[in-house]
C-alpha cells in the first residue's frame, strides 16, 4: 500500500486514534515535517501571533472575504486561515495523483456511457433505476456529443486520511467544485510567512492552475473555432464564492459574465460588450445545472440565460462542466465507483472508497439494521445533514424509528462506518494544537487529465470536531506537496 | 471590447471616488473655516452645504455635525462613506478588470471608513481623517494610472472621474457666482476657501500671485487650460476619452456622443474670456452642466444600455 509512509508500530496498536500528519503515534516528528517543526520552535508565541495577523491582513486586503449579514449592517469576514502548512511527501502524492487520474477517467467514461449507449446499465454493473431515477440525471444530455468525453472538466475530490495512514475518497465533486482560489491564496500567504522553510523544502508549484484551466477549457471548443472565446459565468457578487469566480477570470484573462450579460440568438451565445455583441465559445459556468437555462431547467432562475442549453445542444457553445455530471457523484453511485473503475479500465481502484452499505441490497440492509449503533446512515437524496442518523450518538428510539424508515424505503438509504479524519498541527489561540483536516485536490480534464500538485486542506477549527465546511466554522491551510528529492535537505531558518 | 456591464461599473467607480474626494475636501475646508465665528465663516459653510445639495442643513445642525453626517452617515446616499462603499461594490463586480494594486487601495479606504472605530477617529481629528481619505484617493488614482492598461476600461474610469468633476466644480461655481439675488463674494477669506474647495489655491497663486479676485478665480476655474479641475481641462478630457472609447463602436450612435463632447470642449476652449462678466457666468454654467448631463445619457445609449435589435449579427 502506501509506499512512502513509514509504518509506525504504535499506529497499529491504537486503531481508533486519528493519524496525525506531523507526529507519529510514538511521539516523534515525521521526517517531512522536521524542518517546519524546527522553524516553528524558534518562534515565540508573539512571533506566531504577529505572523497570523499579517496573514489575515493579506486576505482582508485582497478582499478574500465572505459577507456576514446581521442586524443593521453587514460585515465582511475572512475565512479562517491557519498559519502552518500541511505537508505531503512526494511518494504519497504520486499515489494520490495516480488514484485521482484513474478515478476521473473512469467517471468520465461512466458519464459518456450513461448519456450514450448505457452499456454499464445493460450489463447490470450499476442498477438502472439508481442512475435513471437520480434527480441529478439529466435526460436532456442523452446522446449529446461532449469533446474528449470530458464531462467533468473541473473536479474537486474530498479525500480523508484514515487511522492507518491510507488516503480514501470521501466524496467526488463533479458539479461546480469550489475552493481552488483558497489553494492559490493560501500559497501566496505561506510563501510570505515561511519563505526560508518554503524555499528549502522543495514545494511543487501550484501557480499554473489558471493557465492549465484555460487550456482545458479551450480544448473543449470546436476545432473550427481557432481562437475560442472563453468566459466565466458567475451567479453574481452576492454568491459566497464570488471572489473565486473573479479571481479565476482575472488570472485566465477571461471575461467574468453574469446571466444578464449574455444573449442567445439563432442558437449562438453572445455577450453584450461596449462595441456590440460578441460570440462566446466556451462557458466555464459556476452556476448549478438547475439555474443555467430557465427554458430547459428551472423556470424561476434569474441567474441563467434563456436558450443556452439549446445553443449547447446545437454545438455552438460548450458548457463546462457539462450539465448532468452530478449523477456520477451521487451518494449511492459513489458506492459503485470501484466497480465502475474495474468495468471501464480493468483495474483495481488505487484510492479506496469509504466502506458503504447500500440498503437496497437485502444482505447489506440486514447488516446495517444489525449494526445501527455503529454506523452513520444517510438518505441518498438529501444533503447538508438532513435525513441522517449518527448511530453511536442516537437514542434507542431514534434508531428504532430509523430502522422502520429504512425497511419502508431501503433504496433511499446508505450507511457508512463513522469516519475518522487525520489531524494536523494548527495555531489555535497562540498555541499549536492538532485539529482534524481533510484534503481537496483539484483535477482538470479536457484533452488530457491533469492533477494540480497541491490542494485545499480544510480544517475543523473546533477541537474534536470533524466538520470542515467553511459555513460551519471550518478554515483552511496551505498544502505543500514536496518534490521527489526534497526530503533530507537542511532547512534555512 | 469589454462587457457593457463592466464599462458601466468602471464608469461609476470613477464617479463615486471623485464624489467622495470632493465631499471630503468641502467638509475639511468648511470645518477649518468655521473654527472662526465670523460672517465669512458662515458664508463658507453656506457655500459648502449648498454645493453638496443640502440647502436646509444650517438650520438644524452645526457645521461639525453636518460634516460628520456627510462623512460617515451610511443612510445618507450622498455621504462620503456611501460613495466609497458604492465605488468599492462596483469594483468588486469588476474585480477581474482592475489590477490588484488598484483594488487594494480602494478596499483599504473602504475598510477604514466602515470600521466601527471610524466615528471615534473622526471625533479625534476630523481634519486628519478627511485629509487621509483625500490622500488615499490620490493613491488609488495613482495606482490605477500606474498599473492599469490605459485601454478602454481605463477610459471609462476616467470618463466617470472627469464627468463627475465637471459637474461638481460646475455646481460649486454656480453656488458662488450664478445667483443674482446675492451680492458678489468679496471677502478674502471666503474667496481663498473657495479656492481650497477646488484644490486650486496653490496653482492659482502661481498663476495670478496673491492677488485674489472673484473674476480671476472664475476665469481660472472655468478656462485655465492646464489646471486639472478647471472646466476647460475636464471637458477636454471628457472629449478625449469619449472619442477614444467610441473608436471601436461601429454603430452610428457613437457619432452623437463624440459630437456632444466636442461641442462642450470647444465651448470652453474658445470662450470669450476677456469679456467675461462675473454675473454673466450663470448662463454658460447652466449650458455646460446641461451638456454634461446629456453626455452621461449618451454614454449609456452608446455603450451600455443600447437596444439589442440594432446590434444583432446579420
Amino acid at each position: 500500500m502506501a509506499t512512502a509512509r513509514r509504518t509506525d508500530e504504535a499506529d497499529l496498536e491504537r486503531p481508533g486514534a486519528p493519524y496525525d500528519e506531523m507526529i507519529t503515534a510514538a511521539g516523534g516528528v515525521r521526517p517531512h515535517y522536521a524542518a517546519l517543526a524546527q522553524r516553528v520552535q524558534t518562534l515565540s508565541e508573539a512571533d506566531l501571533a504577529e505572523r497570523q495577523k499579517t496573514l489575515e491582513r493579506f486576505f482582508l486586503l485582497q478582499g478574500i472575504t465572505f459577507t456576514v449579514y446581521g442586524g443593521e449592517s453587514s460585515t465582511e469576514r475572512i475565512i479562517p486561515t491557519d498559519l502552518l502548512p500541511r505537508i505531503i511527501p512526494a511518494a504519497e502524492w504520486a499515489k494520490i495523483e495516480a488514484g485521482l487520474t484513474q478515478r476521473l477517467r473512469a467517471l468520465n467514461m461512466f458519464l459518456a456511457d450513461i448519456y450514450g449507449e448505457q452499456q454499464i446499465l445493460m450489463d447490470g454493473v450499476v442498477p438502472r433505476e439508481l442512475v435513471l431515477c437520480a434527480p441529478s440525471y439529466r435526460r436532456e444530455m442523452q446522446n449529446l456529443y461532449v469533446p474528449h468525453q470530458a464531462y467533468a472538466n473541473v473536479c474537486g475530490s474530498d479525500l480523508i486520511r484514515q487511522p492507518d495512514g491510507a488516503f480514501a475518497v470521501l466524496e467526488d465533486n463533479l458539479r461546480v467544485p469550489s475552493g481552488v482560489s483558497y489553494m492559490l491564496a493560501n500559497r501566496e500567504a505561506s510563501k510570505r510567512t515561511f519563505p526560508g522553510t518554503f524555499r528549502a523544502a522543495g514545494v511543487r508549484s501550484v501557480d499554473r492552475y489558471p493557465d492549465l484551466l484555460l487550456a482545458t477549457l479551450k480544448s473543449m471548443a470546436a476545432d473550427w473555432r481557432p481562437n475560442p472565446q472563453v468566459v466565466v459565468l458567475t451567479p453574481g457578487v452576492y454568491n459566497s464564492a464570488y471572489y473565486e469566480h473573479a479571481y479565476l477570470a482575472r488570472l485566465m484573462g477571461a471575461p467574468l459574465v453574469e446571466g444578464r450579460d449574455l444573449v442567445v440568438h439563432d442558437n449562438m451565445v453572445y455577450m453584450r460588450t461596449t462595441t456590440g455583441l460578441r460570440r462566446i465559445d466556451v462557458i466555464y459556468r459556476r452556476v448549478d445545472d438547475d439555474f443555467i437555462d430557465p427554458l430547459t431547467f428551472r423556470r424561476d432562475s434569474g441567474l441563467g440565460v434563456a436558450g443556452l442549453f439549446n445553443a449547447y445542444r446545437a454545438g455552438n457553445v460548450v458548457i463546462c462542466n457539462a450539465p448532468g455530471t452530478g449523477v456520477a457523484d451521487d451518494k449511492a453511485v459513489y458506492a459503485y465507483v470501484p466497480e465502475i473503475i474495474r468495468y471501464y479500465l480493468g483495474e483495481d481502484a488505487i484510492l479506496p472508497n469509504i466502506e458503504t452499505f447500500l440498503c437496497r441490497e437485502p444482505a447489506q440492509m440486514n447488516h446495517v439494521l444489525a449494526n445501527l449503533d455503529k454506523l452513520v446512515v444517510k438518505a441518498v437524496g438529501a444533503s447538508g445533514g438532513y435525513g441522517m442518523l449518527i448511530g453511536p450518538h442516537a437514542s434507542k428510539k431514534e434508531r428504532a424509528d430509523f430502522a422502520e424508515a429504512i425497511k419502508a424505503d431501503p433504496e433511499n438509504y446508505i450507511a457508512q462506518p463513522t469516519i475518522q479524519l487525520s489531524t494536523a498541527p494548527c495555531l489555535i489561540d497562540g498555541a499549536i494544537d492538532p485539529r482534524h483536516v481533510d484534503l481537496r485536490p483539484f483535477i482538470l480534464s479536457g484533452e488530457k487529465i491533469v492533477v494540480t500538485p497541491g490542494a485545499l486542506t480544510r480544517v475543523a477549527l473546533k477541537k474534536g470536531s470533524l466538520v470542515v465546511n467553511s459555513s460551519q466554522g471550518g478554515g483552511s491551510k496551505d498544502t505543500w506537496v514536496l518534490t521527489a528529492d526534497a526530503l533530507g535537505k537542511e532547512a534555512q531558518p | 471590447m469589454m462587457l457593457a456591464r463592466v464599462a458601466d461599473s468602471l464608469y461609476w467607480i470613477g464617479r463615486y471616488v471623485e464624489r467622495a474626494e470632493h465631499m471630503a475636501r468641502l467638509s475639511d475646508v468648511m470645518l477649518n473655516a468655521t473654527l472662526d465665528r465670523t460672517d465669512a465663516a458662515s458664508e463658507v459653510a453656506r457655500i459648502a452645504m449648498s454645493a453638496v445639495g443640502e440647502q436646509d442643513i444650517d438650520k438644524t445642525l452645526t457645521p461639525y455635525e453636518a460634516a460628520l453626517a456627510l462623512a460617515l452617515d451610511r443612510e445618507d446616499g450622498g455621504s462620503i462613506t456611501t460613495s466609497l462603499a458604492r465605488a468599492r461594490e462596483n469594483a468588486r463586480q469588476v474585480r477581474d478588470q482592475i489590477t490588484t494594486e488598484t483594488w487594494e487601495r480602494l478596499n483599504l479606504i473602504y475598510l477604514r471608513v466602515t470600521d466601527p472605530a471610524a466615528s471615534k477617529a473622526f471625533a479625534d481629528g476630523s481634519s486628519a481623517f478627511l485629509h487621509d481619505i483625500i490622500a488615499d484617493l490620490h493613491l488609488f488614482k495613482g495606482a490605477a494610472d500606474a498599473t492599469m492598461s490605459h485601454g478602454e476600461g481605463w477610459r471609462f474610469l476616467l470618463l466617470g472621474i472627469y464627468l463627475e468633476r465637471a459637474q461638481l466644480i460646475g455646481r460649486l461655481l454656480e453656488v458662488c457666482f450664478a445667483d443674482r439675488q446675492r451680492r458678489a463674494m468679496t471677502d478674502h477669506f471666503a474667496l481663498t476657501s473657495l479656492l481650497r474647495m477646488s484644490c486650486a489655491l496653490e496653482p492659482y497663486l502661481r498663476r495670478y500671485t496673491a492677488d485674489i479676485q472673484p473674476r480671476l478665480i472664475l476665469e481660472f476655474l472655468m478656462f485655465d487650460e492646464d489646471f486639472p479641475r478647471s472646466m476647460r481641462f475636464t471637458t477636454a478630457r471628457i472629449e478625449e476619452h469619449l472619442v477614444g472609447a467610441a473608436r471601436y463602436v461601429e454603430h452610428a450612435g457613437a457619432a452623437s456622443a463624440e459630437r456632444l463632447a466636442g461641442r462642450l470642449k470647444a465651448r470652453l476652449q474658445y470662450a470669450d474670456v476677456e469679456n467675461l462678466e462675473l454675473n454673466g457666468a450663470g448662463a454658460l454654467l447652466t449650458t455646460v452642466l446641461d451638456e454634461c448631463a446629456a453626455i452621461h445619457a449618451t454614454i449609456y445609449e452608446t455603450f451600455v444600455a443600447y437596444p439589442l435589435e440594432m446590434r444583432l449579427p446579420a
